[in-house]
């Protein structure tokens, strides 16, 4: 019997969603599902974790073992739980505040560690759920709610930032491209390694709908003219002031993985010496 | 003497803690209990240090009170210490005669009737063994043979330590040694009034430390993931896990932050994996928030706290009993938790399989309370006593049956839901720190938000009653009862022994099982008690202040004995206190 092909329904859940009319998000998540159905993971060894605020509820809205867990705390969780289960598809998500404010210190090791995971933050530049204060991300001069006199600081460009800590996959996406994303989605998961995709996903309510015409104009998808392999031209994109890059930033395969790393140690140490049992460790206190 | 000891003070390059740590194997190899705190200045390198060693023929539970025998590499050194090394009268001092400072310069009570010996410990290293590092090796064979250590014990742990790797190290440890003896011998004809009487067993001993033990029961209990981040007095943990857990199919992570240790560890348990984090005092508080989420979430999950002095940074190498009120009531909400405390190390190794066994059985987070004093002492232990409680340790995953329609947090009678993990069709779910349904999916219902409560608390009822988590010491039917927790019992063990000798019926009360209150045997021990003493090392006595607020059955006269910490428990305040006590109920007949 051919096994049935999933679809992208097959990863909906029936988690009501509390998003926004026109919020971003939503395209986001449907290149989520249809990323993972054009890769055929079994919803059972996906897992999805999620840190705190609005694009975080995404965790329960993927049919898969979802995590919506603590504010800022998504990565660690995730790459936890890789470690534990290589076997599993590990994806990681969120905001801007929550990857690049609270979670900067994750993000940053993360990277380091490599291990075989792909982070989507949906980067909207606001902080939503608390309703309208500034982000990371945030252009310098916005106002919002908490900088009523324009935001005093310059904005993180996190693209940089992971091409600089030695990230060895790193995409942006728009969510008003869905079929785009939805590609970049299913090369990170190939990817085998960290994989950031920052996705441009604008909130309606404290941006405004024309945040979607912004990207709409100013991105620029990269072509075979940009080699994704070659640091300096990554390095040139990532500094664009006027244009925003959508596309494969960055690749390079070979890197070794936390949990590859980890299996290593493990075989390593096994040549070294096997014990029978956990009771005959006590020779070491003999 | 049958029981003796000895402290070593100098600086960091002396050589102190090696020496301490040839000497309590050596005691160990022939059978002896032993017994060494570890003390040290602030800094890093070349700072003060001491080891404080007790030997005995019989079990020992304290670091002991009195030193009889002192080995001064430096009267500057030495005097930083004063407050921990309190002399026996008549005891006996080695100093080295080349120290620059003379010892008149830091008066010992001339009360004390002290013997002082002037030894050229560092003359001898230098001129006739030519290496200067080997003082320390020097000392070790002048004090095995005043104390009359078996010196072929020492050189086996010398052997065990530089044998393989540098063989030529071994062999100028060994002339050392020798030269110490011999220098006893022409020196001393008449020996000295300090000699270890005790034979020993002959069964030889372990020689662990409470940090080592803790992370040692970790892997016998089947941890895969450790994730910890450095901090002292926990480290140990971590680099004992580091080496070795990967022998046994696991994995360590050094995270960047105490909370990415804590979130990799939830991680790892949420995806099916035995998972354990340590930290002390100051990570605890930062771990807090995902300690509440792993209760939410209903994560089996170990946190270990090796407590020190606070608040803040305290005293980061001394240890305290004062991380109890952050351990049963840190981070926001109600949250169902588990504490467990240790009280010696053989008992590190225990409640780290209990905490495991806890964790797992009810899908909740367990707090190990152990402290720097368990932490960083090495102790004497036995293998079969170590292993001698045995438990089951599983988690209740979801059954084939359980994955049709199925509700990750299933309202049950235990309050337990089986679990899916990734991999199970049909488990698929969503889990969070925020309150949900049976199903997982997110609510902001009161009305569920209580039932869930209920749900989570009803496991706690369950685990108090879990059996063999209250230790009883003393007189079974005394009258008077003093009740400790963690490290203090050692002192309090003792104290309760001299007591007796004396005619006091005294009886101590030592839980393992912090949280929830063990009720009903802490009720079946306090029977017939008129008077309990809450012992510990808490300025602001939190465990008597929680016992107050936590437990209905203590007796009307419930009394506080309550000092902060740094300096280990005495015996003798405890015994002090007793008798205090006993005076008071009419117990202690005049002599």
């Amino acid at each position: 019997m051919e096994p049935v092909k999933l679809t992208a329904k097959d990863y909906k859940t029936s988690v009501p969603i509390v998003w926004c009319p026109g919020c971003g998000d939503f395209g986001v998540l449907n290149a989520m599902q249809q990323a993972a159905a054009e890769l055929q993971l079994p919803p059972e060894n996906l897992m999805v974790v999620s840190g705190i605020g609005c694009s975080s509820r995404i965790a329960g809205y993927i049919n898969s073992f979802g995590f919506n867990s603590i504010h800022g705390r998504a990565l660690p969780i995730a790459a936890g739980a890789k470690l534990a289960r290589p076997d599993m598809t590990v994806w990681a998500a969120g905001g801007d505040g929550d990857g690049y404010s609270i979670g900067t210190n994750h993000f940053v090791h993360t990277i380091r560690r490599n291990p075989d995971i792909t982070y989507i933050v949906m980067d909207n530049h606001i902080y939503g759920l608390t309703k309208g204060q500034v982000s990371p991300t945030t252009p310098h001069g916005d106002v919002t709610k908490s900088t009523p006199q324009g935001n005093p600081e310059r904005p993180l460009n996190p693209l940089a930032l992971a091409l600089e800590l030695g990230a060895t996959f790193i995409a942006q996406g728009f969510s008003g491209n869905v079929k785009h994303l939805r590609d970049l989605i299913v090369q990170a998961t190939r990817h085998k390694g960290f994989a950031l995709v920052n996705v441009k996903s604008p909130c309606v309510t404290f941006r405004g709908r024309q945040e979607f015409n912004v990207i709409r104009e100013r991105g620029e998808y990269l072509d075979e003219k940009h080699d994704p392999s070659d640091w300096n031209q990554a390095h040139e994109v990532t500094q664009w002031t006027d244009k925003v890059p959508l596309g494969v930033i960055y690749k390079i395969e070979g890197v070794p993985t936390l949990e590859g790393v980890a299996e290593e140690a493990r075989q390593k140490a096994l040549e070294r010496r096997s014990f029978e049992s956990t009771t005959e460790l006590i020779e070491v206190f003999r | 003497m049958q029981d003796v000891t000895l402290a070593i003070a100098g600086s960091g390059g002396d050589g102190v803690i090696t020496a301490g740590d040839f000497i309590v194997q050596a005691a160990a190899r022939k059978g002896l209990h032993a017994f060494m705190l570890k003390s040290y200045g602030p800094q890093i390198r070349g700072g003060e240090s001491s080891a404080r060693i007790r030997i005995s023929d019989r079990p020992i539970y304290s670091q002991g009170d009195y030193v009889d025998f002192l080995v001064v590499f430096s009267w500057k050194d030495f005097n930083r210490f004063l407050d921990e090394i309190q002399l026996r009268k008549g005891a006996v001092v080695l100093y080295d005669e080349a120290d620059s400072t003379p010892r008149e310069e830091f008066p010992i009570d001339a009360d004390l009737d002290i013997e002082y010996i002037p030894v050229p410990f560092k003359k001898m290293a230098a001129e006739e063994i030519k290496v200067p590092l080997t003082k320390n090796m020097v000392t070790l064979g002048v004090i095995a043979e005043l104390l009359h250590l078996p010196l072929e014990a020492i050189k086996d742990a010398v052997m065990k330590k530089f044998g393989k790797r540098k063989p030529e190290a071994a062999q100028v440890n060994f002339q050392a040694i020798d030269l110490g003896k011999a220098w006893v011998n022409e020196n001393l004809p008449q020996g000295t009034q300090v000699v270890l009487e005790a034979e020993g067993s002959g069964e030889p001993k372990l020689v662990m430390t409470g940090d080592d033990a803790v992370a040692y029961g970790a892997i016998h209990a089947g941890v895969k993931v450790f994730s910890g981040y450095p901090i002292t007095p926990a480290s140990p943990i971590l680099e004992f896990l580091s080496k070795w857990l990967p022998h046994f199919g696991g994995a360590v992570v050094q995270t960047e932050d105490e909370i990415a240790a804590i979130t990799y560890a939830i991680g790892a348990s949420w995806a099916g994996k035995q998972a354990m984090t340590a930290s002390s005092g100051p990570g605890i508080a930062l771990k807090q928030e995902a300690f509440g989420l792993a209760a939410m979430a209903e994560i089996p999950l170990v946190v270990v706290n090796v407590q020190r002095v606070g608040p803040s940074t305290g005293i980061p190498s001394k240890s305290e009993q004062a991380d109890l009120f952050q351990a049963v009531g840190g981070t926001h909400g109600d949250v169902p938790r588990v504490v467990l405390a240790p009280s010696d190390v053989e008992d590190n190794f225990q409640v780290a399989v209990e905490a495991f066994y806890i964790a797992e059985k009810y899908q909740i987070p367990v707090m190990i309370l152990t402290d720097q004093f368990l932490g960083e002492r090495s102790e004497t232990v036995e293998a079969e006593v170590l292993f001698a409680r045995k438990r089951v340790i599983s988690r209740q995953l979801a059954k084939p049956s359980d994955l049709k329609d199925y509700k990750r947090y299933k309202l049950t009678d235990t309050g337990v839901s089986p679990m899916a993990i990734p991999g199970m069709a049909g488990g698929q779910h969503v889990i969070s720190g925020l309150e949900h349904h049976e199903d997982g999916r997110p609510t902001s219902s009161g009305t569920l938000h209580q039932t869930m409560s209920e749900k989570r608390a009803r496991k706690l009822p369950l685990i108090a009653e879990e059996s063999g988590f209250v230790r009883i010491y003393g007189d079974d039917d005394a009258e008077l009862a003093i009740l400790a927790w963690g490290s203090s019992k050692g002192a309090v063990r003792e104290a309760i022994e001299q007591a007796q000798e004396l005619g006091i019926k005294v009886k101590a009360i030592v839980p393992q099982l912090i949280y929830p209150v063990p009720e009903k045997a802490f009720d079946a021990a306090l029977k017939g008690v008129k008077r309990a003493v809450v012992v510990e090392l808490s300025f602001g006595a939190q465990f008597y202040r929680y016992l107050r607020a936590y437990y209905d059955g203590l007796p009307d006269e419930t009394h506080s004995y309550a000092r902060s910490g740094a300096n280990p428990l005495l015996v003798s305040e405890v015994f002090e206190t007793i008798k205090k006590h006993a005076a008071e109920l009419g117990m202690l007949r005049e002599a």
